[in-house]
């Protein structure tokens, strides 16, 4: 170059940094900056000048301006590679927000399982109650079968008192195996009806496994007329099976549920009608 | 402000930083440069909603266009400003915004500039504010012309009736009295 300092002097090294050159004359200089490091210098001096003064009219612009462009750029978050840099203040203000968030969970979490165990206590006492309610409920209706049961046999006895003539009556005596024994059997033709006295009944209780059956005499031959429990506390009038030209009545104890045929030496009362 | 950590790192670890599309680096590109492109945006849109939405689109065309910065031919901030006046000019130049904005008056704008850059609470300033009045009136006219409104050499002449060697000789000398007060 014929004349370093009048090169530096022109003004075009100011151009060139104002972006106020062609193109040709922007690689023109360019060579120069490689060439001489005289140019580089001066050009390098220009810029910081100038870097200075625009730092020196900067203004602030609004937060919102750096959060739009950080949301509208692709960047990758390399946190664990450069540690220095990222004790930036949004990264802190995230990790406060973390922070606040994970203890909020653990005391949500802490809530729902208390009030989850609670719940679960409550709902045990209820299936005891409700336990205890079904227990009671099986307990009444046991009493108002019984009551319906005394209350039929009632009917029963009510009706033969109503209309004694209508029946005939057959007292039982006891046999030789128990003297004692007795039982009234009232028949009632017309109405094919038979019925035992339980008040009149006196017999020796019968245990779990016996009953004693009712049998009818019919040409010499036993017919089944049920079973019926003999208790100290039974009463009213309880009504058997029916059958037609009976001659005799007798009774037998026989295994629980009544036999198909009478077992002759367990017979307790008979009587002719 | 001021409150807040910003960013800084060196030119070199910045470039590498953007290069590597690191978020770290995003945010200290706009840390370290927002408010003096910010500056020099204002300057020439004079509205404060619009100077920020073009300087969000500086950031955004810096970021997406980084790969043709050449660190060997001057500066990172020299490239920036360039991209950030381009912007801006060429808002300028658009009907819309000559449609919405009326013609103010200049000097009402410089005023109201000068304030607004006094106010804010920036330690680098304070003190070289007073240095800055150095420079003559007739040179920081021409400065500002080219440097934040990019006005050519040319276009500068015209407009000042001047001849475009003494515009170059002004601007020379400016610059050589900033440099006497930054460098």
């Amino acid at each position: 170059m014929k004349d370093l300092k009048t090169y530096l002097e022109s003004g075009i090294l100011e151009q060139y940094v104002f972006g106020d050159l062609s193109n040709e004359e922007k690689l023109d200089v360019e060579n120069n900056a490689l060439q001489y490091p005289e140019v580089r210098k001066e050009l390098e001096e220009i810029e910081n000048a100038l870097m200075s003064y625009a730092r020196s009219n900067a203004i602030e612009p609004s937060e919102k301006v750096k959060t739009n462009f950080l949301n509208s750029i692709n960047t990758i978050d390399q946190v664990n590679n450069s540690p220095s840099i990222n004790t930036g203040g949004a990264s802190l203000r995230n990790l406060q927000f973390y922070k606040y968030a994970f203890a909020a969970s653990l005391s949500l979490l802490f809530l729902s399982g208390i009030l989850l165990i609670d719940l679960n206590n409550k709902l045990n006492e209820s299936y005891v109650q409700l336990a205890v309610l079904q227990s009671d409920n099986q307990k009444f209706s046991n009493q108002v079968n019984y009551k319906e049961n005394e209350l039929r046999d009632t009917k029963n006895a009510l009706q033969f008192y109503k209309n004694p003539a209508a029946y005939k009556l057959v007292t039982l005596k006891g046999s030789a195996k128990a003297p004692e024994a007795s039982l009234l059997v009232a028949l009632n033709e017309n109405k094919e009806e038979v019925m035992i006295d339980l008040s009149s009944l006196n017999m020796p209780s019968n245990d779990q496994e016996h009953q004693y059956q009712l049998w009818a005499m019919v040409d010499g031959k036993p017919v089944d007329l049920g079973v019926f429990d003999a208790k100290d506390d039974s009463t009213g009038m309880k009504r058997m099976k029916f059958i037609k030209d009976a001659q005799a009545f007798a009774v037998t104890l026989e295994p629980k549920g009544g036999s198909l045929n009478p077992t002759m030496d367990k017979m307790m009362a008979i009587g002719n009608i | 402000m001021g409150l807040k950590t910003k960013i800084t790192l060196s030119e070199p670890e910045l470039v590498h930083a953007i290069q590597k599309k690191d978020k770290s680096g995003a945010e200290a590109l706009y840390d370290m440069y927002s408010s003096s492109l910010y500056g020099v945006i204002f300057r020439i849109v004079q509205h404060e909603e619009i100077a920020e939405d073009l300087l969000q689109d500086t950031f955004i065309r810096i970021w997406n266009s980084f790969s043709s910065y050449d660190a060997s031919k001057g500066r990172l901030f020299t490239w920036m400003v360039n991209v950030a006046r381009n912007i801006a000019i060429d808002k300028t130049r658009s009907k819309e915004f000559r449609n919405s904005s009326k013609t103010e008056d200049i000097e009402n704008n410089v005023l109201t500039l000068d304030k607004k850059v006094n106010s804010e609470i920036n330690p680098e300033i304070i003190g070289l504010k007073d240095l800055i009045e150095k420079l003559k009136p007739e040179h920081k006219i021409i400065l500002d012309l080219v440097y934040f409104e990019g006005f050519t050499h040319v276009e500068v002449a015209e407009k000042l009736e001047i001849p475009l060697g003494t515009v170059k000789t002004r601007l020379r000398n400016a610059i050589i009295t900033l440099r006497k007060v930054f460098n």
